[in-house]
């Protein structure tokens, strides 16, 4: 038990079982098949944005675009496909390119031109679903193609798809920041810019990376998002940043950069759909889940700034001595 | 002069703590009106924490503070500032988009049928006070528009303007030019002949002694020598700042006659200018001189982070000039930063994380980290320099000072540094920590490294060197051995004066 609560996962795994187990209390149908397996087909695309997310915040920085961006490439998606005739896999290809471009213009706003994250990217939410406005009359653009909600829908080996895109996608990021020097520099700069630099990181194109990075998980959540609904639609992912930015801060990622593990960030992204899932299922307003939303958000952030107080009091608890309650992950 | 039988303000046995460490050790202070009072030490001798005592921002262990014979408790700065007591620290607390007079009357600007700020009167008043200070001064300018002088004078007539009757200067001439230093003098004997307590704190010895009445000494939290015992003479103080010299030392000669590095008219915008000399293999060449001398601005020169518009240099007899950190660390340069906690580590990570960081391509093909790598070299530098072996699983945060100093020098010695450029490497640790810190440039020597190092301890520069360049105004005026210099003559040297060459028995 000693040994589970050491490791990076306990946290994170135990607000989850707490909130799923609430839930699980308030409603009956919350445990029915059709709902759990239509939550992994709910938490899929937020989980998938969340990586992008995360890396932005390792560095230390901050990704307000995804929802916007998601929304501009779903128009783009379906125009491409559906307006342009290019096939499907084409206009795959034309989503993941733009929404690299995409963050690549929030990284060298950022990074290069020195203007802080919280406002690039605020800009570019601002602009991103702006420009999806513009195309189509600001119409969605619905029936793209017959084979696209099969990139949702299908499955393989009866795994339904979703679930293998967040696998291989979070295993992915998993191996990347563990065992390659760029995953690594992204937790040093968020660690110390300075000290970054004056070790040869540059550090500039580190955050570059994670913006670029952070554009690409967000053109996959895009097409994912297209695929569900068969559409596209320059109102798609409201919201999706805060959702993507909760799951990275419940699952430990701390805002002020360098400390964080990706592998819990997809259990704060269940941790959020579930809340969420769970005030629906008991007919609450929408209203009033964007304002439980926003006070988990607020909770998550308090617990990442209290957690000297937290360490203090959980260690005079156990009694355990010396032993720090936070390490790296690295 | 005019020394009262009662002293204005007094600080009677004080002692501070900070968890094991005593900072303050049962010091006393006597501080009288009309008396310019010099506070001198090392640092680390407490200087820091006593003035933080007498402005409110500490409260003593034990000890009284007294005024006029009357004991008081100043709970904060702001219960200090009332009674009259005005700090002028390094950092100024001044509202830089302000102006001058809003900036001497923050926080009490007078009022005008109980609500309005009263304006005319509130610039009336600061002009007063300006003038009473016999320095010009627009009240109107806005403070960030001024030089770094002026602002400090705005700063000493928002204490005249609170009525202060003690100011207490905290190294107030660091970043002053020779002329703007002479003027403030000026300021402090009229304030002083008004019939205020000056405490003056500052590392420029030959100044204090221009400047002072009297002086206290202090010497690892204790008093060495009292006002009333002092003398005012440059090789008094000296001696007593400083003690014996050379026990803890344990210095070990590698230096070899083969040039690793040399330094030819480096010039940078950054101040520096004229800057000469040439490393060895198996030397320590010391850089030694006051704050703002140019010392921390040659290691940035050397590390690629300013570029050179004049000079060149060499490394291993081939040109070296780094366009930034990158090509340096690549040259096989390392610096281990005067800020160790900002500059240096990241509290994010282990030991080893903060091991490998600098040379990651070391640790695998193709831009990937195998961490068994990693943990086989970190490992190894762990028991090569005598790292606590915890530094594997615990946050560098939470290792000592000393380990931590060890872990950045173990950064460069992975990634295959020769010239090992040290900014200030023992600055805040103990004792027993530095003594490790010197037995690895001992090792680093032995190795065949060349090491530049940079402190403005004296004792140690002069211990640990074997050759010592002394900066003083972004110029490098000298190279000595270090039997030719003593603490005197390096300190004379590094404030501009000659260094007479003079042996030490």
């Amino acid at each position: 038990m000693k040994r589970f609560l050491a490791t990076p996962f306990a946290g994170p795994l135990i607000a989850l079982v707490v909130v799923a187990t609430a839930v699980a209390l308030t409603t009956n149908r919350f445990l029915e098949a059709g709902n759990l397996s239509n939550l992994v087909l709910q938490v899929s695309i937020i989980a998938i944005v969340a990586i992008g997310s995360s890396f932005v915040i390792f560095t230390g920085g901050i990704d307000l675009s995804p929802g916007s961006m998601i929304a501009l490439l779903t128009m783009v998606f379906a125009l491409t496909v559906k307006m342009g005739g290019l096939p499907l896999s084409a206009g795959v290809v034309v989503v993941l390119l733009l929404g690299t471009a995409l963050g690549l213009v929030n990284g060298i706003l950022t990074a290069y031109l020195r203007i802080p994250s919280f406002i690039t990217t605020l800009a570019a939410l601002s602009a991103f679903r702006g420009i999806a406005f513009m195309f189509n009359n600001g119409s969605p653009i619905f029936s793209v193609s017959p084979h696209l909600e099969r990139l949702f829908y299908g499955k393989l080996l009866r795994v339904p798809l979703p679930l293998f895109y967040v696998v291989v996608l979070y295993a992915a990021a998993f191996w990347f920041l563990r065992n390659t020097a760029p995953g690594r520099a992204i937790y040093a700069v968020g660690g110390s810019a300075n000290a970054a630099r004056l070790s040869g990181i540059n550090v500039r194109r580190v955050q570059l990376l994670a913006f670029l990075l952070a554009g690409l998980t967000a053109a996959i959540g895009a097409v994912l998002m297209a695929a569900r609904l068969n559409s596209g639609s320059p109102n798609y992912g409201v919201g999706m940043e805060l959702s993507a930015i909760a799951a990275a801060v419940i699952g430990g990622a701390s805002l002020s950069g360098g400390r964080g593990n990706i592998v819990n960030t997809v259990l704060g992204a269940l941790t959020i759909v579930i809340v969420q899932n769970g005030l629906n299922l008991n007919a609450v307003p929408t209203s009033a889940q964007n304002v439980v939303v926003g006070a988990i958000i607020v909770l998550a952030v308090g617990i990442d700034m209290w957690r000297a107080e937290i360490g203090q009091a959980l260690s005079f608890l156990s009694n355990n001595k010396g032993e720090s309650p936070a390490r790296s992950t690295t | 002069m005019a020394s009262l039988p009662v002293a204005l303000w007094e600080l009677e046995e004080v002692t501070k703590r900070f968890g094991g460490v005593v900072a303050n050790d049962r010091v006393s202070l006597r501080l009288f009106g009309g008396q310019i009072h010099g506070l001198l030490g090392e640092n680390g001798s407490g200087k820091s924490t006593l003035i933080k005592t007498l402005c409110g921002a500490h409260q003593p262990d034990s000890g009284r503070i007294l005024r006029g014979g009357q004991p008081v408790v100043l709970p904060d700065p702001i219960a200090a500032r009332r009674a009259g007591i005005a700090t002028v620290f390094q950092e100024f607390s001044l509202v830089p988009t302000l102006s001058v007079a809003e900036n001497v009357y923050l926080g009490r600007l007078p009022l005008r049928r109980g609500h309005q700020v009263d304006w005319g009167r509130m610039r009336e008043d600061a002009r007063r006070v300006l003038a009473t200070m016999a320095v010009t001064i627009d009240p109107g300018a806005v403070v960030g528009s001024l030089s770094v002088a002026n602002q400090q004078l705005v700063e000493i007539a928002k204490a005249l303007a609170a009525d202060a009757t003690m100011i207490v200067l905290d190294e107030p001439t660091a970043a002053l030019g020779i002329e703007e230093i002479a003027r403030l003098h000026a300021l402090l004997r009229r304030l002083r002949d008004q019939g205020r307590a000056i405490l003056y704190i500052s590392h420029r010895l030959d100044e204090v002694v221009d400047l002072v009445d009297v002086v206290t000494i202090l010497k690892n939290g204790r008093v060495s020598s009292p006002a009333e015992q002092s003398r005012i003479e440059l090789s008094y103080i000296v001696q007593s700042m400083v003690g014996d010299v050379g026990e803890h030392y344990p210095k070990e000669h590698h230096a070899t006659g083969e040039v690793l590095f040399r330094a030819q008219g480096l010039g940078t915008a950054n101040r520096i200018r004229d800057v000469s000399f040439d490393v060895r293999r198996g030397e320590v060449f010391g850089l030694g001189g006051v704050l703002g001398s140019g010392r921390t601005e040659v290691a940035r020169a050397l590390f690629g982070m300013d570029r050179l518009d004049a000079g060149s240099m060499e490394l291993r007899g081939m040109p070296f000039r780094p366009l930034g950190p990158p090509e340096a660390i690549r040259a096989g340069v390392a610096l281990v930063p005067e800020n160790r906690k900002a500059d240096g580590l990241f509290f994010n990570f282990t030991g080893f994380p903060n091991i490998s960081v600098a040379s990651l391509s070391k640790l695998g093909p193709y831009l990937t980290i195998r961490l068994k790598t990693e943990r086989q070299a970190g490992r190894g530098l762990v028991k090569d320099l005598d790292i606590t072996p915890t530094a594997e699983e615990r946050l560098v945060g939470t290792l000592s000072g000393g380990n931590q100093q060890k872990i950045v020098v173990a950064r460069w010695l992975f990634a295959d540094a020769e010239l090992f450029v040290l900014d200030e490497p023992t600055q805040g640790i103990d004792i027993g920590a530095k003594i490790a810190v010197y037995r690895l440039l001992n090792r680093l020597t032995a190795a065949g490294k060349g090491v530049i190092l940079i402190s403005a301890d004296h004792d140690e520069l002069l211990a640990m060197s074997d050759r010592i360049g002394i900066m003083s105004h972004g110029r490098l005026v000298g190279i000595h051995l270090p039997r030719e210099l003593n603490v005197t003559s390096l300190v004379r040297a590094s404030t501009g004066a000659v260094p007479e060459k003079e042996v030490v028995a």
